[in-house]
């Protein structure tokens, strides 16, 4: 079949802004978009610049707009976005070349919710692991899906508004380590996201549990913090 | 294992606007709907059924004031202005101003960046706010 796919451009030592340009060529059904892109930059545009790494949707880093919404260019089939596709960088963050953003803000954000293990007690008599049940294990499960792609957060309107807000991508993270009942930081992480740009920033959209690539379910993890935080319950 | 219950201090995990106003924005909206379904059932025990048209059973659930049954065939309109029903009018313009404000400070908090801006607006809006309820009220006291 043949694909024309209309990419965002912007190269910022020539372009004072993003323009659209148009290619046209053949392509499986079955192939990726970013097949598709890599064709594209091998074979008649070398300029054109994304980020790719593992290209099997586990490393995040080629999470784009695909006809308007957010995706990851190595798991969206051709024979799902149709011939005619749009392709363009991410929101909320600023372009540094063609569909590369800056994805600083993001992981400064990130950073701030204490994304690792703390737990300072002496390690169990066999000093190997700290055991969990599987119960235990399971309450935090989804959100240990994260990627960190950031297509959740670059698809939230309230962080389109303002970079202050956490974003959900950091909010996972801080549900991933406050609902493990191994880690002793829960209630710190707590106080770092009952702030009107952490989860209060949060207005239920939903934007981001409809463009995580992992099918996590953001909004309701989102709502779980909102709940420990005005019950302290953790369970 | 043996499992143990994991629970966060309010001290520990800290209480600030947004954490009541999240909670009160909830309960209030229920009491809205209380308020409403006392106002409808009150109506037809004082007669609303026979007496008085669904667009005006629906007003008066939402503000219950005298005024909304002048219009209807009810003869006797004492039992629709008592303290009781004041105290519920007032009850549903405080909630539904005070749950509307801290829609409108989201709002702020959303579209407007410039920090000076927003502080004037949000100020703009508490005072507005405080205006429209203190209009409500005295309506519900004085009619």
């Amino acid at each position: 079949m043949q694909v024309t796919l209309k990419i965002s451009r912007y190269n910022p030592e020539v372009d004072k802004t993003f323009h659209y340009e148009t290619y046209t060529l053949e392509a499986e059904p079955t192939d990726r978009v970013l097949d598709v892109l890599e064709r594209i930059k091998g074979q008649y545009d070398g300029t054109l610049s994304f980020r790719r790494s593992c290209a099997h949707g586990i490393c995040g880093s080629d999470a784009m707009r695909i006809n308007g919404r957010n995706m990851l260019a190595c798991k969206t089939l051709i024979r799902d976005v149709g011939e005619k596709i749009t392709v363009e960088p991410v929101l909320g963050l600023r372009i540094i070349k063609d569909l590369i953003v800056d994805m600083e803000p993001f992981f400064d954000n990130y950073k701030k919710v204490l994304p690792y293990f703390i737990n300072d007690s002496p390690l169990p008599e066999d000093g190997k692991e700290r055991l969990q049940s599987p119960e235990a294990r399971l309450r935090f499960d989804d959100t240990t899906k994260c990627i960190l792609c950031g297509a959740c957060t670059t698809s939230c309107p309230s962080f389109w508004a303002s970079d202050e807000y956490l974003g959900p991508a950091a909010l996972v993270n801080a549900h991933r380590f406050i609902f493990d009942d191994r880690d002793q930081a829960a209630a710190e992480r707590l106080q770092i996201v009952n702030d009107v740009v952490g989860v209060w920033r949060c207005h239920t959209i939903f934007n981001c549990t409809v463009a995580c690539p992992r099918e996590i379910q953001i909004t309701k993890a989102i709502g779980e913090l909102k709940m420990a935080l005005e019950t302290g319950k953790l369970d | 294992m043996t499992e143990k219950s994991r629970t966060v201090s309010l001290t520990k995990r800290g209480f600030n606007f947004d954490t009541f106003m999240w909670a009160f924005v909830r309960l209030s909206a229920l009491a809205m709907y209380l308020c409403a379904f006392i106002g409808l059932g009150g109506a037809l025990i004082m007669g609303a059924r026979t007496q008085m048209n669904l667009a005006d059973i629906m007003r008066w659930m939402f503000m219950p004031n005298p005024n909304h049954v002048l219009n209807t065939n009810i003869p006797d309109i004492a039992p629709w202005t008592t303290v009781f029903w004041k105290i519920m009018g007032s009850a549903i313009v405080l909630f539904a101003t005070s749950h509307g404000l801290y829609g409108l400070l989201s709002v702020l908090e959303d579209y407007l960046t410039e920090p000076r801006l927003r502080r004037a607006m949000r100020i703009l809006f508490v005072l507005l706010t405080a205006v429209m309820m203190a209009i409500g009220v005295y309506i519900m006291w004085t009619s």
